[in-house]
């Protein structure tokens, strides 16, 4: 099957690659970045080459982020309330308690539906073995979706019989899954998007989703807490009550009465409106308690704990300094690991031991007996290339799957994702902050 | 056992007039098993709807928002507790053991820690605090000048001295340091025309007060107004507010009264 994708790619598609990226230039689909201290906007290179996954292999993929984000809601709430697995010394407490994503503000607040994390982009890879492994999980403010759905729409208009002669599942149902999870969990008002404002990186984003899924998209000065309820300023100078805010701003920023004072992006008091139940933020505050670096190597315990399940899809192996074990292992294998550090996000602090003069990599292995916690340590996980089109040829390149999992009534994954790749050769890094690109995933039907 | 009188007040004057005011206020005295709050009375001008909670640390949370154009905000606070040291105070919480924002250590609070590493081996949580209080004031000295309200304990030591507030942060460092679970405690107390501020450290089955910036127990003349990991936790007032000039002069007044023994 695999090796079929090839035929499946219809000429006139990748010859509209530069007519897609035109159009995508045209709706401004970009991202910001910050290098240096200077902020630019960036396009996001759309690669016309489809990743294309079967359907025997997202049904798999299906169940098992099912599994692992309900084992992460349980989680969560555990977390912030009678913390029975770290009683049970399944997760030791210096992991849970230490991580920057704990907030003991959060402790004993249960979100409506006891849903914490609503909207997840968990990241994965396909090894040369065809076996897929979960790289990270992202249950905070993931971005991306938004790419691949103009993309397709976009690739639609410009080859539309890819679309009508081959199963590929329809992926434009991702703005009535992301409103029907709004819905779910809407305290009573209006479905709002929080963003920070223009200068995001992913503010394209934020407005595309808000005009998909009818939400209002509000800043921070539209929003106005007044006796625990949230509200929003209307044109006419009166309020409208927020049932549910999809923020895409951090904890740290959410509300400076509560969390960083200094913050001039948040809404104060919106934390004592969620406490009494009055609005639902999504994803709910605190939950980077659970996609924490470090954490991560535990999530097939919490499945195990929670569900009394294996988990259906595999980590990465992984080692924790923390432990004594792990730790030797680490440093006899140093240049063989990729060493992340936990406390980062978004392709920063991560480095491959092979790539390393003698020197770093003597300072690396200071640095983790200084502060074991800090790190972990994967094997490098041989993902397997995906075509990508460069000047006019087709070459190998590294790519993930960030998918798309949304939890409402029932827990869902969107059939797409986002695919990204990485435009050096040499590099295992896809993250768009580092500069890659990205491409349509279609999931096949039948 | 004794019943006090607390009275305190804040008057926020800011330079111009601003609109949009978001405040959230912690001065009302917890509750908790040795502090019972027999009544208050508080009272916000520009007046406003208050809404009541109470936060993960057992604080009372007053909040409120002021929409209109003011030059000021006023609180004032006044009520009878009843206190009584002898009943233990046993909400011990996680996170109380590990360092937190204002309290991390730095490379020379390792060194200081170090020296008296092999001393504090032996001893128990109270002995730990005791004898750490102790030995802050032989590079911490009492000084108004040198710290405000953003200062970490790490940039207190580096400073040489500091106020109530930096002597809590830097022994709840090394106590955290030392393996003790401890928490900041932000209060009114008789020593002062101000808040005060002390620390609470868990002997095994208690959280017990002490006051290193005076090296004595807090006893049952000591009103706890708020409590948490560190200062951030406790911030009596915080808000935002909108305007041209938002620069502000704060006054504080607070008095204690005992109104009788028992």
């Amino acid at each position: 099957m695999e090796n079929n994708v090839q035929s499946f790619i219809p000429t006139a598609l990748t010859e509209s690659s530069v007519e897609i990226n035109e159009l995508l230039r045209r709706y401004g689909v970009k991202f910001g970045i910050y290098k240096n201290g200077v902020f630019k906007e960036q396009f996001f290179p759309f690669d016309p080459i489809p990743r294309v996954i079967t359907h025997e292999d997202f049904s798999q993929i299906e169940k098992g982020l099912c599994q692992r984000v309900n084992a992460l809601n349980m989680y969560l709430y555990d977390i912030y309330h009678d913390k029975k697995i770290i009683k049970d010394g399944v997760i030791p407490e210096d992991f849970a308690y230490i991580s920057s994503g704990y907030l003991p503000q959060c402790e004993g607040i249960t979100p409506k539906n006891k849903i914490y994390s609503h909207i997840l982009g968990i990241d994965l890879v396909q090894a040369d073995s065809g076996e897929w492994y979960i790289l990270e999980d992202n249950l905070r403010i993931p971005s991306g979706a938004s790419y691949p759905l103009i993309a397709r729409e976009l690739t639609r208009i410009s080859a539309p019989k890819a679309f009508s002669e081959n199963y590929v599942a329809d992926n434009r149902d991702y703005a009535q899954l992301l409103k029907s999870t709004m819905d779910y969990v809407n305290c009573g008002g209006i479905n709002a998007i929080l963003t920070p404002g223009r200068y995001n990186a992913a503010y394209f984003e934020h407005s595309y989703l808000a005009e998909l899924t009818g939400a209002m998209l509000v800043e921070n000065n539209d929003l106005f807490v007044e006796n625990n309820i949230l509200y929003c300023r209307t044109y006419s100078g009166g309020k409208e009550r927020v049932g549910a805010l999809y923020r895409r701003i951090s904890d740290d920023y959410l509300d400076p009465l509560c969390f960083r004072p200094e913050s001039l992006i948040g809404v104060p008091n919106i934390m004592e409106a969620f406490r009494a139940g009055n609005t639902a933020i999504i994803n709910a505050p605190g939950n980077g308690v659970a996609d924490d670096k470090g954490i991560y190597y535990f999530v097939p315990k919490m499945i195990k704990y929670y569900l009394g399940e294996d988990a259906i899809l595999k980590n990465a192996p992984t080692y924790l300094p923390f432990y004594e074990e792990d730790f030797k292992f680490v440093m006899d294998n140093l240049e063989t690991l990729v060493i992340k550090d936990v406390a980062e996000a978004g392709g920063y602090g991560v480095v491959f031991g092979n790539s390393l003069s003698s020197e770093r990599l003597e300072a690396l292995r200071q640095m983790i007996i200084a502060e074991p916690r800090r790190f972990i340590a994967q094997e490098v996980i041989n993902f397997r290339d995906l075509p990508i089109m460069e000047n006019g040829e087709t070459v190998m390149r590294k790519a993930d799957l960030r998918a798309f999992v949304l939890a409402g009534e029932t827990t869902k994954v969107w059939a797409s994702g986002l695919t990204r790749f990485s435009r050096d050769p040499s590099s295992f890094v896809v993250n768009s902050s580092q500069g890659g690109g990205f491409k349509d995933t279609r999931v096949l039907s039948q | 056992m004794k019943t006090i009188s607390f009275a305190y007040s804040t008057r926020l004057t800011f330079d111009d007039n601003v609109i949009n005011h978001s405040f959230a206020l912690r001065c009302i005295p917890i509750e908790s098993p040795p502090q019972r709050i027999v009544s208050y009375n508080l009272t916000v001008t520009p007046y406003t709807n208050l809404n009541y909670s109470t936060d993960t640390f057992g604080n009372n949370v007053a909040s409120g928002y002021i929409a209109r154009l003011h030059r000021y905000l006023d609180f004032d606070l006044h009520g009878v507790a009843v206190m009584d040291s002898t009943v233990p105070k046993t909400d011990l919480r996680p996170f109380y053991h590990f360092p937190s924002l204002m309290t991390k250590p730095n490379e020379k609070a390792e060194e200081l820690f170090s020296a008296v590493r092999d001393k504090l081996a032996f001893m128990n949580p109270r002995e730990k605090t005791v004898y750490l209080a102790e030995y802050i004031h032989s590079f911490l000295r009492y000084d108004k000048s040198l710290t405000g309200i953003t200062t970490t304990a790490a940039e207190a030591i580096g400073l040489g001295g500091g106020v109530c507030q930096d002597f809590s942060h830097v022994l709840l460092m090394l106590l955290r340091m030392s393996g003790v679970h401890c928490r900041y405690i932000a209060g009114l107390s008789f020593c002062d025309g101000e808040t005060h501020s002390w620390i609470e450290f868990w002997d095994g089955e208690q959280f017990v007060g002490y006051d290193p910036t005076n090296l004595c127990y807090a006893t049952d003349e000591y009103i706890v107004l708020s409590q948490g990991r560190d200062y951030v936790d406790c911030a009596v007032d915080r808000g935002r507010m909108f305007g041209a000039y938002t620069r502000q002069v704060q006054l504080v007044k607070s008095k204690l009264e005992i109104l009788s023994y028992e």
